[in-house]
C-alpha cells in the first residue's frame, strides 16, 4: 500500500486540492519579508548611519496584526480559489498598497519624538519586498481574471493618488519628502525636461521610424541593410554613444554659428537626443514594418478588386489593420527612452537621472529614490495608457481566429 | 460582354495562360472550371486589371481593357474572393457601401442601397448592420461579400472560388441565393470553381481549363454528352454522368400526359430534377411516377423505359 493512504486525509481529497500556487508564494514571501526583515529605518539626520526597525517596532502590534491578518485572508483565499476568491484577492492587494503609506505615517509616530527635528524616516527592505510582490500579484490576478488594461490604468492611478495625498500631507518625516521638499523646484524641472526628451525622442523616432518603414517596403533590397545598421545602434552601449557623438557635435557646432546658435554642443541636449532616437529607431521600425507587412493580403486585394487607388488602399486599409502592432511598437519605443533619458543626465541633458547620479555620488539613497521612483511610474502610465489604447482598437476590428459564430 | 481573344500570361518564364479564347454574352453565367494551378484565377484576374494580360485582346463592352482606367474599370465590376476578403475593420453596412463611397455617392442613397441589398441577400440591417466581419459565420460573411461586390450594381460580376471554403450545406445554400439572384439581376458573370456540380449548376457556358489551356468549352449539356477527352470526363464525374445530365433537366420537360393505366402510387412536383426523380424511383421500387403540379394535382406521368429510350434518341432540353 503506497504510503499516501496511510495518512488520515484520503488520496482524493489531496488530488482534488489545486491552489493558485503563484499567489500562495508572493503571499508566503510577502509575510516572510514582512516578519524577516526590517520594515523601517530612521537616522537622526541626514548623514548618520541610519537603524532598522522590524514589523512589531514600526507599526506596533495593532499596525503587524492587521497587515498580518490581510495577508492571512490572501493565503486562505489562494489556497482555495473558488468563484469569488480572485476578485477577494484583488480587493485585498489594493487595500494593501492604499495601506502602506499609512503605515509609514505609524511608523513615524511610534519611531520618532517630536523634539528630533533633523530624524528622517527610511523605507525598509521589507515595504520594497511587499510593493514589488503586491505588482506582480495585481499582473497574476489581471492574467487570471482577464481583466481589461484599463482596470489596472484605474488601479494604478488610485495608489498613485494616494500615495501622493499622504506625502503631501503626512509623511514629513520621510527621508524621500524631506529630498523632495529640499529640492521641488529642481525636481519639477527635472520632470518636465525628461518629459520633453521622452516627447520630443518618440516623436520624432514615430515620424521617423514610419518613414523607414515605408522606404524598407518599397526597396525590399534594403530591407537587410537597414536591419543590420538598426540593430548595430541597438548594441553601441548608451553612455558610448553620448561619448562618441560629443566631439563631431562640439565641431558642428564651432564650425557653423546658426547651430550653436541653436544651443547645439557637444553636450547636453542635442548629442542625448540624438543617441535616444538613435536607441529608439529599431523598436519603432520594425514594429511599423511587420504591422504594414502583417495585414492580410486577400484584404489588400479585395481593396484593390473594389477598385481603391493604391492610396486609399494604403490609409484605408492598411494603416487602420497595421494599427495595433504599431501602437505596439510606440509603446515600447516610449517605456524604452523613459528610462534611458536617466543615463542622459550624465551629459547634462537635465531629467531625473540628475537626481540618481547627484544621490549615488553622496550616497543618499533617498535622494536616488527621488529620480527613480518618478521614472518608473512614468514607465508605467506610458506602458497601461498605451497598452489599454492598442487592447481596445485591437477588441473594435481584431479578426480573432476563435471567434467566428 | 466579355471576350478573350487568344490571351496568354507569362510570369518570369512560365506560361500561366496560353493562347485562351472565350466570350461572355451579355447577362449571360460562364463558368471556369479546372484543378487548381490551371490558370483560371489568374484569367479572371486579368479581366479586371488585377494581374495584366502579356499578350492577347480582353474586349469589354467593345473596348480593350487597357483602354480603361485600371481603377474606373474595377468600380463597375463586382469582385467576390474566396475568403471573402471583407475588411476586418469595418462593420457590414460600411463594407457594402465600399464601392458607392469610392465612387461619391451622397451618404442617404448609400444608406438606401446597403439597406435595399442586405434584405436582398436576407442580412436583415438591425441585427447585422452593424456587427464586425469576424462575428460573422462563413455564410453569412461571404453573402456580404456578395452584397459589397453587387453595390454599384456592376453589370459584370467575378467570383474567385466563393464558395470553396464553405461547409456543403451553407454552399448549397448560397448556390440556390446565386441562381436566384442571376434570375433576376441578369449580371454577366464569370465564376470560378473547381466544383463540377456548382458549374453544371449555375453556368450556361463552361470552359474546362488544364494547364493553361482551354481543354473544351460549350454548354453544361454539350459537355456531358461529348466530353473531348479523359480529363474532361473524369472531371465531369466519369461514370455518373449520366445522373449529373440528368440534374439538369427537370420533371416536366420529359413527362408524358396521363394515360388510361392506373396511376402510379408515387408522386414527385413537375419542377423537380430527372436526377430526383430516378432517385425516388429506386427508393420506391417502381418504374413510374405520377408528376404533380405545385397544388399536388396530378399532370403528367414519368416512366423509366421512355425515359432510357429517349436518352438514346434525342439531346434533353434544359428547364
Amino acid at each position: 500500500m503506497p504510503l499516501i493512504d496511510a495518512l488520515p486525509m484520503r488520496r482524493e481529497h489531496w488530488a482534488r486540492w489545486r491552489p493558485n500556487r503563484v499567489m500562495l508564494c508572493l503571499v508566503v514571501a510577502m509575510l516572510a519579508a514582512l516578519w524577516g526583515l526590517d520594515v523601517v529605518s530612521v537616522a537622526p539626520n541626514r548623514i548618520v548611519e541610519s537603524t532598522g526597525y522590524p514589523v512589531w517596532r514600526a507599526l506596533g502590534w495593532p499596525g503587524a496584526g492587521l497587515a498580518t491578518l490581510l495577508l492571512a485572508v490572501m493565503v486562505g483565499l489562494a489556497a482555495r480559489p473558488g468563484r469569488y476568491s480572485y476578485p477577494a484577492l484583488l480587493a485585498v492587494s489594493c487595500l494593501l498598497l492604499l495601506l502602506l503609506p499609512f503605515g509609514l505615517i505609524l511608523a513615524s509616530y511610534w519611531l520618532i519624538a517630536p523634539e528630533m527635528a533633523q530624524a528622517r524616516l527610511n523605507i525598509g527592505p521589507a515595504y520594497w519586498t511587499l510593493l514589488f510582490m503586491l505588482s506582480l500579484c495585481l499582473v497574476e490576478l489581471r492574467l487570471r481574471m482577464h481583466l481589461a488594461r484599463g482596470w489596472m490604468l484605474l488601479i494604478l492611478l488610485a495608489v498613485l493618488g494616494a500615495w501622493w495625498l499622504c506625502a503631501a500631507f503626512w509623511l514629513e518625516r520621510l527621508a524621500l519628502v524631506q529630498e523632495f521638499q529640499a529640492r521641488h523646484e529642481a525636481f519639477y524641472r527635472a520632470l518636465g525636461e525628461h518629459s520633453a526628451l521622452v516627447g520630443i525622442t518618440v516623436t520624432v523616432s514615430v515620424v521617423l521610424g514610419i518613414g523607414i518603414a515605408m522606404l524598407i517596403r518599397r526597396f525590399s533590397a534594403s530591407q537587410k541593410i537597414a536591419f543590420a545598421v538598426l540593430n548595430f545602434l541597438q548594441t553601441v552601449p548608451s553612455l558610448a554613444l553620448f561619448g562618441l557623438l560629443l566631439a563631431p557635435l562640439a565641431w558642428l557646432a564651432a564650425r557653423f554659428d546658426w547651430l550653436a546658435a541653436l544651443g547645439v554642443k557637444g553636450i547636453g541636449w542635442t548629442p542625448a537626443l540624438i543617441a535616444l532616437i538613435a536607441y529608439s529607431l529599431l523598436p519603432m521600425v520594425r514594429n511599423t514594418y511587420v504591422a504594414l507587412e502583417a495585414v492580410s493580403p486577400a484584404t489588400l486585394d479585395a481593396a484593390s478588386g473594389m477598385g481603391m487607388r493604391p492610396a486609399q488602399r494604403f490609409w484605408q486599409v492598411r494603416v487602420p489593420l497595421a494599427l495595433p502592432i504599431l501602437l505596439e511598437g510606440i509603446r515600447i519605443t516610449t517605456v524604452q527612452a523613459v528610462g534611458l533619458t536617466a543615463v542622459a543626465a550624465l551629459i547634462g541633458a537635465g531629467g531625473l537621472g540628475t537626481f540618481i547620479f547627484q544621490g549615488l555620488g553622496q550616497a543618499a539613497m533617498s535622494m536616488v529614490l527621488l529620480g527613480v521612483l518618478p521614472i518608473i511610474a512614468m514607465a508605467l502610465l506610458a506602458d497601461t495608457v498605451l497598452g489599454t489604447l492598442a487592447e481596445k482598437l485591437r477588441r473594435g476590428e481584431h479578426a480573432s481566429q476563435g471567434e467566428r459564430a | 460582354m466579355i471576350e478573350l481573344h487568344n490571351v496568354s500570361k507569362i510570369f518570369g518564364d512560365a506560361l500561366a495562360v496560353d493562347e485562351i479564347s472565350f466570350s461572355v454574352p451579355k447577362g449571360k453565367f460562364c463558368a471556369l472550371v479546372g484543378t487548381s494551378g490551371c490558370g483560371k484565377s489568374t484569367t479572371l484576374r486579368m479581366i479586371n486589371r488585377l494581374t495584366e494580360h502579356s499578350s492577347g485582346d480582353i474586349i469589354l463592352d467593345g473596348q480593350a481593357v487597357g483602354a480603361y482606367n485600371p481603377v474606373q474599370l474595377r468600380r463597375r465590376i463586382g469582385y467576390v474572393i474566396q475568403d471573402t476578403g471583407l475588411f476586418p475593420h469595418w462593420n457590414v453596412a460600411r463594407n457594402i457601401g465600399t464601392v458607392p463611397r469610392l465612387l461619391k455617392w451622397p451618404a442617404s442613397q448609400i444608406r438606401g442601397r446597403v439597406e435595399e441589398l442586405m434584405q436582398f441577400l436576407d442580412l436583415p440591417s438591425a441585427e447585422f448592420a452593424h456587427k464586425y466581419p469576424h462575428q460573422l459565420s462563413g455564410g453569412q460573411a461571404q453573402r456580404v461579400g456578395v452584397a459589397r461586390a453587387l453595390a454599384a450594381d456592376p453589370d459584370i460580376l467575378l467570383m474567385d472560388e466563393p464558395f470553396g471554403a464553405l461547409d456543403p450545406i451553407t454552399r448549397e445554400k448560397l448556390q440556390s441565393m446565386l441562381a436566384k439572384l442571376q434570375a433576376r439581376l441578369h449580371k454577366t458573370v464569370v465564376l470560378v470553381t473547381h466544383d463540377m456540380d456548382e458549374a453544371l449548376r449555375l453556368a450556361d457556358h463552361l470552359v474546362v481549363m488544364r494547364e493553361g489551356k482551354i481543354v473544351q468549352q460549350g454548354s453544361p449539356l454539350a459537355l456531358l454528352q461529348k466530353p473531348e477527352n479523359g480529363f474532361v470526363d473524369s472531371l465531369l464525374g466519369g461514370l455518373e454522368r449520366g445522373l449529373k445530365q440528368a440534374s439538369l433537366s427537370r420533371v416536366r420537360a420529359h413527362m408524358t400526359p396521363l394515360g388510361p393505366t392506373l396511376p402510379a402510387q408515387s408522386r414527385i412536383p413537375d419542377t423537380y430534377t430527372l436526377r430526383q426523380a430516378l432517385s425516388v424511383m429506386l427508393r420506391d421500387h417502381c418504374e413510374r411516377l405520377t408528376v404533380v403540379d405545385k397544388h399536388d394535382v396530378p399532370v403528367g406521368e414519368l416512366s423509366l423505359r421512355k425515359l432510357v429510350k429517349e436518352a438514346h434518341a434525342q439531346p434533353g432540353e434544359r428547364a
